[in-house]
């Protein structure tokens, strides 16, 4: 089964800066279902960032809020990577 | 018991202190003391010691508009479950901002001035580890994302111990 649905994708901080390349707006397809398959679809897709996604501190945000990695991304989510947190 | 007061606000602009103080106070009754944090940036980029390492030309604050405000708004709820508070007011900028601004202003009114301490304390430990901002400096031209320091965790870890 395969669905057309249409998300998006945001980087912040660090992360934005080496995600140039990769498209806001994102098809859900069978590759990617959940934050997991996301973080793996970047990786396969530049790997530079891929590193990046999967070091330690570094959250997912579906909605604004903070989600696990089996998350399962509906259409019409906001999908944010936020890197460690520097305010203050 | 009045419901509390909470106001947050991520902006550009400067604050000023006697001003958010004064907007604090208003409509609250029975308010005995009033703690304020303000932060502000540094001259000098400091290691992890404290050293002063290069003298910084600007700083640049980054958020995700929505959440930040949401992320705080959970903070103070925290802050206001573990102690009687009446009243809080963050205002935080984002943007450039150049070494001597002011970068946060956290205000707490209570009845009691021990309560309002240790939640000013409690809402700044908590907003460095947690609320979605994202530094970065400029030092001689070359911008940098500042790293999260590990004594802000180890203190926000203390406040569960």
């Amino acid at each position: 089964m395969s669905s057309k649905g249409i998300f998006r994708l945001l980087f912040f901080g660090r992360l934005r800066d080496i995600s140039h390349n990769i498209d806001e707006n994102q098809a859900i397809k069978d590759e990617i279902r959940s934050i997991k398959d996301l973080t793996s679809w970047l990786d396969a897709k530049d790997p530079v960032l891929g590193k990046e996604l999967v070091k330690p501190f570094v959250l997912v945000s579906v909605n604004k809020n903070i989600v696990k990695n089996d998350y399962i991304i509906s259409e019409g989510d906001e999908v944010a990577f936020l890197p460690p947190v520097t305010g203050g | 018991m009045s419901p509390l007061k909470v106001e947050v606000r991520i902006q550009s602009n400067d604050f000023d202190i006697e001003m958010e103080i004064e907007n604090l106070r208003l409509d609250l009754a029975n308010i005995g003391a009033i703690v304020t944090f303000c932060g502000l940036v540094r001259e000098f980029e400091c290691n992890e010691a404290g050293r002063n390492l290069d003298v910084l030309s600007k700083l640049i604050l980054e958020h995700y508009p929505g959440m930040t405000e949401k992320c705080i708004e959970d903070i103070v709820k925290e802050a206001a479950n573990k102690w009687n508070i009446e009243g809080v007011i963050v205002v935080h900028r984002v943007g450039t901002l150049n070494p001597n601004e002011k970068i946060v202003f956290v205000g707490v009114a209570s009845a009691h001035r021990l309560e309002a301490f240790r939640a000013a304390e409690f809402i700044m430990d908590y907003l460095k580890v947690h609320a979605t901002l994202w530094k970065k400096i400029v030092i001689n031209g070359e911008q940098k994302w500042i790293e999260p320091k590990s004594s802000d965790h180890i203190k926000f870890q203390s406040w569960s111990d």
